[in-house]
């Protein structure tokens, strides 16, 4: 299986002298083509870093991060735009639509900015999976929080980009909610064959993924294959306990 | 449609309550440049027009080419013609009819005993010209004038003076002449007179012997018109006939000249004067619409970073939001543009209110007053909108998932900066202001340096708004309890923002004080100098503004001089000369006499020995000339040039001006014989009552001009500075009313991006009164702030400017505590008046939506 994504050797650094602090100290991973991974970790582990980072959000301080085979670094704003635009989609945990503007025209938003015709058949299609379609011109604010997210998830996928990423997707729903958005992106990675990055700390939500990533200060600590809530949670617990442990000594 | 202009046009649709400011200050300013623009191309089309309904049948016009270009006289003074010369053009082939015209001042006298018009347009009289084709006015009702003392008044002097046929008043010229009116006139077929003048014809021997120098045999133009030849035939016909020194030119060029010296001197000053108000309120709606701008994108940080995540280019995002600003800018113009004709009429209004009447006629609109307006107001939004929108498009993607930048703009580096080009700008201005005005005196220094002045505290604002902020506020927490405090410390929060809307008036008041402050100069340097140089007891003058008024007549100082309660009384007339080169306006006067009434200062050789060659300057003048008593002067007057000698050297800048001569050495040379100004001095023991009543009398008989005491003649020469004032005032209202409206759009703008921090002092407990006085006193602080600061600064430049323009050295400085003391409350109570609306809002907030708002 070769890597919808991936970095070797990744730092970041914020801040400079004694407030220095260094968010990914070293990491190498890569997210399947075509595969749905979970990044979890505790606060301040270096999850959304290392998402930003892979993304194209944010630069990396040391190390390299591919999309595909194209490689991040070095890249100017105006080929991380168009990569951003063209090959990745993104849900963040809120303020995912713009307010002013339809669900419809929030789904094609990248496709718009693209200037690119919009593929109705996939747009319909898609818009028939989240379940949205009698909601097609309303305003966000007309709609609850469950369903914004589903827009979001729309929208990332409308444009059929190499790898979506998901920032606490369901960080501000209900459990049912919450289920709903997960089983929308489940269905991408198995019937669209989307490759499918997520960041979370509810292990429930890391259940539905086919790997899950365990990082802890900046590092990554552990894998999981074929992960389910009760299993990361054990994982999880067994984490903390090794930190409680580490920071005792 | 592409993605950046949807987005953009939602964004429009979406906050358009927020921008009405915005729409609204480019409105106001787009209207006010329109409306200037407006009414110079009608008023000189209108001024064209009336010169061309003037000529309509004359063919060409013969006049003298001697002419002396004079400050403040249209077209300048020429010399009579040969009336002689009529007959003999008369003759000449193919000349159809020539009469002769002649035209001079002259001010006619209402039924109720005051003057008619007089201020502003013209106050004529002539002869009636009996050719139908030649005479721009039309009998309406009566007959021409046959006998001596008969006269025909335009329409619209009979309408204003209450004159109808039958009745007799009195003409101006400014001997009182007594006339019955035998008829009315129309200008052209309809019009009440040529636009607003006055126009009293006589018979031409009475116009001569009234308004001509010699009394009889001298012309003012001849008019001619053909019936086969075409104007330049005619003209070439009869150049061959004309003595030396004499022209002849066609009838279009006659109207062309008529109108290029209306446009040229009066308009074009009149235009500036008002297009340099719309620009302070163009300048002023820059502000507020910028200060709109970047809390509009501060505001939007989250959907822009957004935006940047999805892939929206910098280019993008630049575009949606300066492609809402252009839309704003051509819709706001667009509005404007419908207002600008609103505010031509206004215009008009005002200074018809103020009692300066400008022509009628139908409005007319170049194509260059449609686009010039449009394209300004365009820009205006457009170029306000770039520094924000380039911040926009600068938003990291990240941003989207982080709060709300802050403002840094007190610390960093870029604060640095900004307090490095603001440090630099004022110390370079500061000094070359002071030194431009104070030495030298150097306009052009002072000027630059007043800029650099402005510039600097604009970019100092921010640097300069928390302290001065948390300065004028500090009585507000003791005042006010904790609304007070909260009211000061929100207004300190974003200094950048506070700065940046107090500007905006700042500048307004700034030029507010700059004017009352130079205006209240001027005032105290005329008073001044009729106080210091004024000795005499009562002044008798008819004063006037504009081209209005013809003065007093010359038999009247010898008149009042014979009064037993007079000692002495000397009338001081006004002749024109090249001098030097340069048309220049004389004194004329009894100099021996003159010195009794006036001071002259220290005198220099001998007034008394001026004789019919001998001129008398002041000192300031002849130093610039570099003349010593005995130097020789050339002087040319309408009809010759001769050669006076400098026999008296005087301190000048008072009432007599820079230049005397003797009655005797004018008399050859006069034009229409009138004094400005008879200076009279009571014997011993005559109170200044009992002049004035005496001198009352006896002026009633020579049209009735005004007896004044000395504190009253003071006064009534600084009366047109205060009309000039209340016009300024009333134009500058605006720029005060856009800066406002920036005031009250941050406010609002504010109140909504503190929802939920309002909601949540709602919720533990403060009124919604105490809210609204919260958002009110903050404000109040805004505008304070704005309101110190133009004080400060118009003050400065009022001194500067005051000093600046002051050559000669003997102005005097007044700075009007009052009136200034007014400003600052204005200010104060406008602030107030603008937060009321935000403060509405802010009380009308739900609590819980408030506090659960996203």
């Amino acid at each position: 299986m070769t890597a919808a994504a991936r970095v070797e050797g990744a730092v970041k650094e914020y801040g400079a002298g004694e407030t220095r602090v260094r968010a990914l100290d070293g990491v190498s991973v890569e997210f399947a083509e075509a595969g749905f991974t979970a990044v979890m970790g505790p606060s301040g582990s270096g999850k959304s870093t290392l998402m930003h980072c892979a993304a194209g959000l944010d630069t990396l301080s040391g190390g390299r991060a591919w999309l595909g085979e194209t490689e991040l670094s070095g890249l100017g704003d105006r080929e991380l735009t168009l990569l951003r635009r063209e090959r990745i989609g993104f849900v963040f945990q809120a303020f995912n639509l713009l307010p002013t503007l339809t669900v419809r025209e929030n789904i094609t938003l990248p496709l718009d900015l693209g200037g690119a015709a919009p593929d109705r058949e996939w747009l319909d299609a898609l818009i028939d999976v989240v379940g949205l379609g009698d909601r097609l011109h309303h305003r966000p604010s007309q709609l609850s929080g469950g369903q914004q997210q589903r827009v979001a998830v729309a929208r990332a996928l409308a444009g059929r980009p190499q790898v979506v990423f998901a920032d606490e997707p369901t960080g501000n729903l209900d459990s049912r909610s919450g289920g709903e958005v997960l089983g929308l992106l489940r269905s991408a990675v198995d019937t669209m064959r989307q490759s499918v990055v997520m960041v979370t700390h509810d292990p429930a939500a890391a259940g539905y993924a086919d790997t899950v990533l365990f990082l802890a200060d900046g590092r990554l600590v552990d894998t999981m294959e074929r992960p389910t809530a009760d299993r990361v949670l054990d994982r999880m617990k067994a984490l903390d306990g090794r930190r409680g442990k580490a920071v005792a000594r | 449609m592409s993605a950046s202009v949807r987005i953009g046009a939602r964004s429009l649709l979406a906050h358009r309550r927020r921008l009405l400011g915005t729409v609204l200050s480019i409105v106001l300013g787009v209207a006010f440049l329109t409306g200037t623009m407006v009414l110079g191309d009608t008023l000189r089309a209108n001024f064209d027009t009336l010169f061309a309904d003037a000529n309509a049948g004359t063919d060409a016009v013969v006049r003298s080419a001697q002419v002396l270009d004079v400050p403040n006289v249209p077209g300048g003074v020429r010399a009579p013609l040969e009336e002689s010369l009529t007959a003999r053009l008369r003759t000449a082939p193919g000349v159809g009819a020539a009469e002769p015209s002649v035209q001079g001042a002259g001010q006619l006298i209402g039924a109720d005993g005051e003057p008619v018009g007089g201020q502003g347009p013209p106050t004529l009289a002539g002869n009636w010209i009996d050719d139908p084709k030649l005479n721009p006015y039309r009998l309406a009702e009566g007959r021409a004038p046959a006998a001596p003392g008969e006269a025909v008044i335009n329409r619209g002097a009979a309408k204003a003076g209450g004159l109808k046929v039958g009745d007799s008043t009195v003409l101006r010229t400014p001997d009182p002449v007594r006339i019955t009116v035998v008829g009315i006139a129309t200008f052209g077929a309809d019009a009440d007179g040529m636009g607003p003048s006055t126009f009293t014809a006589l018979t031409l021997a009475d116009a001569q012997a009234h308004l001509t120098p010699k009394g009889t045999g001298q012309v003012s133009t001849v008019r001619l018109r053909s019936d086969r030849l075409s104007q330049r035939q005619l003209v070439e016909q009869i150049k061959p006939l004309l003595p030396d020194g004499v022209e002849a030119l066609t009838g279009a060029d006659a109207t062309a000249q008529s109108t290029a010296d209306v446009s040229g001197r009066f308009l074009g000053l009149f235009t500036t004067l008002l297009l340099v108000f719309a620009g302070v309120a163009l300048l002023v709606a820059t502000f507020t619409i910028h200060n709109t701008f970047a809390i509009v994108t501060a505001q939007r940080t989250r959907e822009n970073a957004l935006l940047r995540a999805l892939g929206a280019g910098r280019r993008q995002v630049l575009g949606t939001t300066l492609g809402e600003a252009l839309a704003i800018g051509v819709l706001a113009s667009a509005l404007g543009l419908l207002g600008g004709f609103g505010v031509a009429a206004g215009l008009k209004a005002l200074f018809a209110a103020i009692g300066f009447t400008l022509p009628t006629g139908g409005t007319v609109v170049h194509a260059a007053t449609i686009l010039l307006p449009l394209l300004t107001g365009t820009l205006v939004a457009a170029g306000s909108a770039l520094a924000p929108a380039l911040r926009a498009a600068r938003t990291a993607p990240l941003a989207a998932l982080r709060d709300t930048a802050v403002d840094d703009s007190a610390r960093g580096r870029s604060a640095l900066v900004r307090k490095a080009v603001g440090a630099v700008l004022t110390a370079a201005g500061l000094p070359a202001v002071v030194v431009g005005a104070a030495h030298g005196p150097s306009l052009t220094l002072t000027v630059g340096g007043a800029l650099a002045l402005l510039a600097g505290t604009v970019v100092l604002g921010p640097v300069a708004a928390a302290l001065a902020v948390r300065v004028l506020g500090a009585p507000l927490p003791r005042l006010r309890g904790t609304t007070g405090a909260l009211a000061r410390r929100n207004a300190a929060r974003n200094p950048k923002r506070t700065a940046a809307t107090a500007t905006a008036l700042m500048v307004g008041v700034a030029v507010v004080t700059l004017f009352t402050v130079f205006g209240a100069s001027v005032k105290a340097t005329l008073d001044d100098t009729v106080s210091r140089t004024f000795a005499g007891d009562l002044a008798v003058t008819a004063p006037a503004t504009g081209a209005g008024g013809s003065g007093v007549s010359p038999k009247l100082a010898p008149a009042v001089a014979a009064l037993p309660e007079v000692r002495t009384a000397v009338g001081l007339g006004r002749g024109v000369a090249r001098i030097d080169g340069r048309g220049t306006q004389l004194g004329v006067a009894d100099p021996v006499e003159l010195a009794r009434v006036t001071d002259l200062g220290r005198i220099d050789g001998s007034l008394a020995a001026l004789g019919t060659d001998g001129l008398a300057v002041s000192r300031a003048e002849a130093g610039a000339h570099g003349w010593r008593l005995g130097s020789t002067v050339a002087v040319r007057f309408t009809d010759t040039a001769g050669t006076f000698t400098v026999r008296a050297l005087y301190q000048g800048g008072g009432v007599a001006g820079d230049y005397l001569i003797s009655r005797e050495a004018w008399r050859p040379h006069r034009v229409q014989d009138a004094d400005t100004l008879v200076a009279v001095a009571l014997e011993p023991g005559v109170t200044v009552q009992q002049g004035k009543a005496a001198i009352g009398r006896l002026a009633e008989e020579y049209g009735g001009p005004q007896v004044q005491t000395r504190a009253e003649y003071a006064e009534s020469s600084a009366s047109g500075v205060d009309m000039m004032l209340s016009v300024v005032y009333a134009l500058l209202a605006l720029a005060v009313l856009i800066a406002l409206l920036g005031i009250a759009n941050t406010l609002t703008l504010a109140v909504h991006e503190r929802t939920r921090e309002l909601g949540l002092l709602r919720a533990v407990g403060q009124s919604r009164a105490q809210l609204r006085a919260m958002v009110r006193w903050e404000s109040v602080l805004v505008a304070a702030f704005g309101t110190a600061g133009g004080l400060a600064l118009g003050a400065l430049l009022g001194w500067a400017l005051t000093r600046a323009s002051d050559t000669a050295g003997t102005g005097s400085f007044a700075l009007p505590a009052g009136r200034l003391a007014v400003v600052a409350l204005v200010g104060l109570a406008a602030g107030a008046l603008a937060g009321l609306r935000p403060a509405a809002r802010a009380a009308r907030l739900d609590v819980l939506r408030a506090v659960a708002s996203d």
